[in-house]
């Protein structure tokens, strides 16, 4: 990679983070997280006393005597919870708008009229929209593994490793909202698609139970491909809140598999994007 | 040698993708441009101007023929580093402020950071914008956008301008200054292709000219070789009436303008003796000249007669 290609992808990545901020994506995350890392620093109060919590207190309640590593865990679990199910929704719903805004006339003829190659635009684009999430997540992540880590002198590492799987399941999805963006160049239609992949995965992961309740194998077929086939948002929130909570991982393919989804996807929209007439 | 512009026998075909209905927008264009020349394309409202230039930039794939730039098949990503393009209707971020738009679009044309740097204020002035450099776009007046607009096409000193109404939107003395920065640039020896419908600007600025009808070149040359004329204008004062007469039999046409009366010949040989009879009657003669038609008019002529 020369020192042009280098210089082009951070001209891209630098203007998906001013359109995020211009269309206030940026800090609407960096308010609510914010707010939910004071809220951790001054409201809640915790005494440890000889590696157990003596007392929590929560906005005048106090309770008593909780195992301090519980204690973290259930909190670090419950955050990578909301992280992965509201905190995905809200990512999909801000970023959606960041790709198709690419395409718009009189916009893109300029951006393709420079020498750089399609794949290059989008890609960085791409690059750029993440990162913006991701800065986001890992601001909000660190600051209450720290915060929780300094009042308690609990540090788990699987907490952080679980904002690492919900940037990279954004990162999925985000393939959805590319290869959308570019077919049909509607914020409403990306949106619509990547929640409906979204919305639909809890109910695929319950494909065993699923196909015993089917009766013909077509269907049971249909089902298999689609779990096979669609990212696994849910089999990864598993993954995640395992990862927190300490416990050991038994199967990775939901991991893979999504990323072979998104690298696809993804490849689609290079595909379309450099075939298509502006 | 290498033209900067050549293209040949370049198509597109627009399919719809319901009906398979096709629209022929460009239909065999073949045209060269030769380097640091003044070229104007004209036609009509979808004459296929647009999709001819987007070809260039790769932003639409050709169905068939080529295009090249400065030697280089137009797909190439290369083959648009010595392009500046400012399109018609551009939708500029309006996030972004003067300088840093210049700057965006300066890092994508493989600009580096000090170059931008330096280039950027020196361009604001260019265009008249120094002091709004720092300033949203989306404050920016539709003149103020134009030469922004055109800022940008400059910024990494291109050698072919590839301009879409360049003056679209901007008052005359705006106008008369994006004409100045293009004298100056033809100077330079920048290729400058003008892409417009204002046809007096064209004729203004543009030594070469070509007109599009239905996606073909209906017709290619010079400016002041399509615009000459082949008749002969008299104009002269105190012509008897049997002069007149007598005149009026060889000329063209007749008209009387301010007392004075204006013969038009079909030829120098016509226009010649005419003016020897007027001197041997003792006529005052006002002027001779050959006549010349307006870029208008050609364009007109060659959309009609295709």
């Amino acid at each position: 990679m020369n020192s042009k290609t280098i210089g082009v992808t951070l001209a891209l990545v630098r203007d998906t983070f001013r359109e995020a901020f211009a269309r206030k994506i940026f800090w609407g995350f960096f308010g609510c997280s914010t707010a939910l890392i004071l809220f951790f620093v001054f409201i809640m109060r915790i005494d440890v006393v000889q590696g157990a919590i003596a007392t929590v207190s929560l906005f005048g309640n106090t309770s008593h005597s909780l195992d301090v590593q519980r204690l973290v865990r259930q909190a670090h679990g419950a955050i990578a919870a909301f992280l992965f199910t509201a905190g995905m929704f809200l990512a999909v719903f801000a970023s959606a708008g960041l790709i198709p805004s690419v395409f718009e006339p009189g916009r893109i003829e300029l951006l393709l009229s420079k020498p750089v190659e399609r794949y290059h635009i989008l890609l960085g684009r791409y690059t750029g929209n993440v990162l913006v999430i991701a800065a986001n997540i890992f601001y909000l992540v660190f600051a209450v593994w720290l915060i929780f880590g300094i009042k308690t002198g609990v540090w788990t590492a699987g907490f952080l490793w679980s904002s690492a799987l919900t940037v990279y399941m954004f990162a999925v999805l985000l393939t959805v909202v590319v290869l959308v963006g570019v077919l049909w160049e509607s914020a409403a239609v990306t949106t619509m698609v990547t929640f409906g992949i979204m919305i639909v995965s809890p109910i695929l992961a319950q494909q065993q139970t699923l196909e015993r309740l089917l009766t013909s194998e077509t269907s049971r077929n249909i089902v298999r491909c689609a779990y096979y086939a669609l990212p696994k948002v849910f089999d990864l929130g598993r993954i995640a809140r395992s990862l927190v909570l300490g416990n050991p991982i038994d199967d990775w393919m939901p991991v893979w598999s999504s990323g072979l989804f998104g690298v696809v996807v993804l490849g689609a929209g290079i595909y379309v994007f450099a075939r298509k007439n502006y | 040698m290498s033209f900067a512009i050549e293209t040949e026998g370049l198509i597109k075909i627009f399919r719809s993708r319901w009906s398979g209905k096709e629209v022929r927008a460009v239909d065999g264009i073949s045209l060269r441009v030769e380097p640091g020349a003044t070229f104007g394309l004209l036609g009509p409202n979808g004459a296929g101007k647009t999709t001819f230039v987007k070809m260039l930039l790769s932003c639409a794939h050709p169905t068939a023929g080529r295009a090249m730039v400065f030697g280089r098949d137009s797909r190439e990503a290369e083959a648009r580093r010595p392009i500046g393009y400012l399109p018609e209707n551009h939708r500029f971020p309006t996030y972004m402020t003067g300088r840093s738009m210049l700057d965006f679009y300066g890092a994508l044309s493989g600009m580096d950071g000090v170059t931008r740097r330096k280039r950027i204020p020196e361009l604001l002035a260019t265009v008249g914008l120094a002091e709004w450099g720092d300033m949203r776009l989306g404050k920016y007046s539709k003149g103020m956008l134009q030469r922004v607009g055109l800022a940008q096409a400059l910024m990494h000193a291109p050698t072919l301008l590839i301009l879409d109404e360049p003056s679209d939107g901007v008052d005359p003395i705006g106008r008369r200054q994006i004409r100045d920065i293009l004298h100056a640039l033809e100077q330079q020896g920048v290729t400058i292709f003008l892409n417009s419908h204002l046809l007096a600007e064209v004729e203004l600025f543009c030594h070469d000219v070509a007109i599009i009808h239905r996606g073909r070149v209906a017709l290619e040359g010079k400016v002041k070789d399509l615009t000459a004329g082949s008749g002969y204008r008299v104009e002269a004062e105190h012509v008897p009436e049997r002069v007149q007469q007598e005149l009026r039999a060889k000329a063209m046409a007749v008209a009387q303008r301010n007392g004075n009366v204006e013969f038009l010949f079909g030829s120098r040989d016509e226009a010649n003796l005419a003016v020897d009879l007027l001197r041997a009657e003792h006529c005052e003669i006002e002027s001779v000249a050959r006549t010349s038609s307006t870029l208008e008019d050609v364009f007109v002529k060659a959309i009609h007669e295709q």
